[in-house]
């Protein structure tokens, strides 16, 4: 099993390497040159040519690759063209306050989808199934930001119980902050929590057609014990896969949810990065999402062999 | 109803400052149903709310930031900074409601004949937020580091016009032009042009002679001030803090403001705005015609485009108000082929405003001698609704007789791509600092950006001419006689030009409609106050 988990990490980091060639050449294809897109209107032939030596880009491509590489390896994720500020610096708050949406959405959205996928497993075809289905595919199937204004209609503009803006500053406590990203995460729990629910329902059902689980029935056990103790533990897997996606959806696909919101997660930071042809920027944003992608997915796979019995006792 | 009682909000702050007078006020409060006596007592506590009060937190949410913002004035591109600018240094130049040049830092000035020597008298006994005193040294610095060799500064090109900069005293300034321009003052007014002590490079730490002091910057999330407590202008900076928080999402924006979390904001949605007209805790404040200058240009220069009558077809073809009313829910106002607006103190009011008439437009089409189709070329990366006016235009020029054809461009590259290549695409233009500026750029024959390839070296020299005119009078005729000249041979089609749109709570007072930018130029944490 060691040598399976091994095998993984090493795949993971691999996968990693070659996500940072492909960042590193998709910034270089960003339409415009840099240096002008950087100066706009003020751009004359000899501003730009300075401005090309001092952002190094009149060496070539390989050279900065491995000197952005091997500083990244090392921590230093350069300082940002536009404002000259530390990357690292800028991005290690985002990050966080990124990584405290995605767990405050988890935390509420993987029990609730795991126990009503289940639920609905188990009483297939009745009406709380057919409820289940309905509201998380409602929920999946209207656009994001139309649940996140339906919720600030609601609950703060009417009702007053949540602000609209959900900032959070560095000086606020961790209360204050669960209640200012409530909205947030509402809506995230909504979009995600259907995936989810879908799978687990429909993996343990999978599970309900094989001899073993007919045995389990046969012997007498009721319903929802054959379920929990027999169909659930074979079912982990493909939940596992499904749940590890959506968290990485958590952490690298809600930039329209921090625009609505007005959250300052690592998504604004790169669109702003983007918008602006500042590479220092671009380039960390896509190291952090596609080392968020890369991380989750080798866990999820470690799981997976850690909870298959057949894996589990090889060698 | 709704519509004077709004207005009435909006002039309760002008009260004080006797832009209003009484009888006007009681006038208009009536119309709204007010008693004389109800409107008389109002009147007398507008005039006490007039009077600035100190306190307060002030809480701004506006448009226009990004996380790549930094309060190095060479970096400036949009609201927030400029807003964030204000707040901690002070200009070389202000502006007042009507968009004149008053003196800020500088204090006063003084032209030779001829426009191209000036000098320049810096204000006396103001104090850095570090406690050195403003000197003559401090705005040559201020000034050099827009102009120095290397620099990304976008002022370079508007002080390229300086050949000599000096200091003849402590308080004066002298600096010759390279060419006699009277608009110089304007000039600089620019928002890039801020002053911070010689030699100063920290740009994480600014320091400023503004009203107040940088407490907390998170680039793209928020900027925190603080009071400095001995502001120099009299009746400004009256709250003890200011935040000021980027909000991109117009919808966000609104709804921060709907419920409390946020006391100004900016660039509301015309459409929806009428709805918050009728919350009696808002004010909102519409500053007509000073926003984007939205035109379909011809190059005069292409084939058929060169035919005059063609290019007055197409002017009168356009249904100016319909697309106002459809598009802009009516929050803009026509444009009269040029792009100077109402504001600008030399803004044609002699010449007619063009209305949409399709028997002059098929007259002159006819005239032309063309047929066939004319193409126009347009994309949502023009301006956000290039492609429904367009759509319209279509519409108006069909009841003319005449065929216009839309071709939707890609919003990628549409101004590498499109502009100044087509012969008839969509273009907007921003506000100029100046007249001169705006007939520079946009049709002299030396620029660059002149997109109707309209040169004609007759205009040319007019506004030459008017550039060093230090009579009043002649400069207006000459410019009036511009504005004519592009009206009538031009290849531009300007029909519209926005409204600005802010979002008040009803406690925040000092709130005026200002020539250059929304919010007050974008100075309300400088001249504002809490009822």
């Amino acid at each position: 099993m060691l040598r399976l988990i091994l095998t993984r990490i090493f795949l993971g980091c691999l996968t990693l390497f070659a996500v940072t060639i492909l960042i590193f050449a998709a910034t270089e294809i960003l339409p415009g040159d840099v240096a002008s897109a950087i100066l706009g209107q003020g751009a004359t032939p000899e501003t730009l040519a300075a401005f090309r030596i001092e952002l190094g880009l009149n060496r070539p491509a390989y050279v900065r690759y491995f000197e952005w590489l091997s500083n990244a390896l090392q921590g230093d994720l350069g300082t940002a063209l536009t404002n000259k500020r530390e990357v690292l610096a800028t991005i290690t708050p985002r990050l966080i306050n990124t990584l405290f949406l995605a767990g405050y959405a988890a935390v509420i959205a993987v029990p609730i989808a795991i126990f009503l996928g289940i639920v609905a497993a188990i009483n297939e075809g009745k009406w709380i199934d057919r409820a289940a289905n309905i509201v998380s595919l409602g929920a999946i199937s209207v656009p994001e930001f139309f649940i996140a204004y339906i919720l600030i209609f609601i609950f703060a503009t009417n009702l007053g119980w949540f602000p609209s803006l959900s900032t959070v500053y560095s000086d606020m406590g961790f209360w204050q902050k669960i209640h200012v990203v409530a909205l947030p995460s509402i809506t995230l729990t909504m979009l995600v929590t259907a995936h989810m629910l879908r799978m687990t329902r429909a993996s343990v059902l999978a599970i309900m057609s094989q001899p073993y689980i007919e045995m389990a029935f046969l012997k007498g056990l009721p319903r929802n014990q054959v379920i929990l103790h027999h169909a659930l533990p074979n079912a982990a897997a493909p939940i596992i896969s499904v749940i590890a996606l959506n968290l990485a959806y958590l952490i690298v696909g809600v930039v329209v949810i921090e625009v609505v919101f007005v959250y300052p997660g690592v998504g604004q930071y790169m669109v702003d990065g983007v918008s602006k042809r500042d590479l220092p920027v671009i380039q960390a944003c896509a190291l952090v999402f596609g080392g968020a992608f890369v991380l989750l997915n080798t866990v999820a796979d470690i799981l997976i062999i850690m909870v298959n019995p057949l894996l589990r006792n090889s060698r | 109803m709704e519509d004077y009682s709004n207005k009435l909000k909006q002039l309760e702050p002008l009260v004080a400052t006797s832009g209003v007078s009484r009888r006007d006020f009681i006038q208009l409060a009536m119309m709204t149903g007010l008693s004389v006596t109800a409107a008389g007592s109002m009147f007398s506590k507008a005039v006490a709310a007039g009077t600035p009060k100190k306190g307060g937190t002030f809480r701004m949410g506006m448009e226009g930031g990004s996380a790549t913002d930094s309060l190095d004035p060479r970096t400036y591109a949009d609201s927030v900074m400029i807003a964030a600018s204000l707040a901690v240094y002070n200009g070389m130049v202000e502006f007042d409601n009507a968009g004149n040049p008053i003196g800020e830092l500088l204090e006063s000035w003084e032209a030779k004949p001829g426009a191209v020597e000036w000098i320049f008298n810096v204000r006396q006994g103001i104090k850095f937020s570090n406690g050195k005193t403003l000197d003559a040294d401090d705005i040559l610095y201020s000034i050099g580091i827009h102009r120095s060799g290397d620099t990304k500064s976008p002022a370079k090109g508007i002080l390229a016009q300086i050949s000599n900069i000096k200091a003849i005293s402590p308080s004066q300034i002298a600096i010759t032009l390279s060419g006699g321009n009277a608009d110089f003052p304007v000039i600089m007014g620019d928002y890039h042009l801020v002053v911070v002590p010689n030699g100063f490079t920290d740009w994480e730490n600014p320091i400023g002679t503004g009203g107040y002091t940088l407490a907390s910057f998170e680039p793209g999330v928020r900027l925190v001030f603080k009071n400095r407590g001995d502001y120099w202008k009299e009746g400004r900076a009256n709250f003890d803090t200011v935040e000021l928080l980027n909000i991109q999402d117009v919808a966000a924006r609104t709804a921060a403001l709907q419920s409390g979390q946020v006391d100004a904001v900016n660039r509301l949605d015309a459409r929806t705005v009428d709805l918050m007209k009728k919350n009696k805790d808002l004010n909102i404040l519409r500053t007509k015609g000073t926003g984007n200058r939205f035109c379909f240009v011809s190059r005069v220069t292409s084939p058929g485009f060169s035919n005059k009558d063609l290019r007055l077809a197409l002017k009168w073809g356009i249904d100016r108000e319909k697309i106002i009313e459809s598009v802009y829910s009516g929050y803009a106002v026509p444009g009269n082929d040029h792009t100077l607006d109402a504001y600008n103190p030399y803004y044609n009011t002699d010449m007619p405003q063009r209305k949409y008439d399709p028997d002059k437009a098929a007259y002159h089409f006819k005239k032309s001698g063309l047929n066939g189709e004319i193409t126009l070329s347009t994309s949502e990366g023009a301006w956000g609704s290039a492609v429904d006016c367009a759509q319209l235009y279509q519409e108006s020029m069909a009841k003319a007789g005449i065929t216009l054809n839309v071709k939707k461009e890609s919003a990628d590259g549409y101004w590498s791509n499109v502009w100044l290549k087509e012969p008839f695409c969509a273009v907007y233009w921003a506000r100029r600092l100046s007249a001169d500026q705006t007939f520079t750029q946009v049709y002299g024959s030396g620029s660059d950006w002149n997109d109707s390839d309209w040169r004609v070296p007759a205009f040319d020299k007019l506004v030459e001419a008017a550039r060093v005119e230090l009579d009043e009078e002649k400069r207006k005729a000459q410019y009036f006689e511009c504005q004519e000249m592009i009206a009538e041979d031009g290849g531009m089609v300007c029909f519209g030009i926005t409204d600005y749109l802010d979002g008040y709570s009803s406690k925040v007072m000092g709130t005026q409609a200002h020539a250059r930018y929304d919010m007050n130029d974008l100075r309300i944490a400088e001249k504002g106050w809490f009822a």
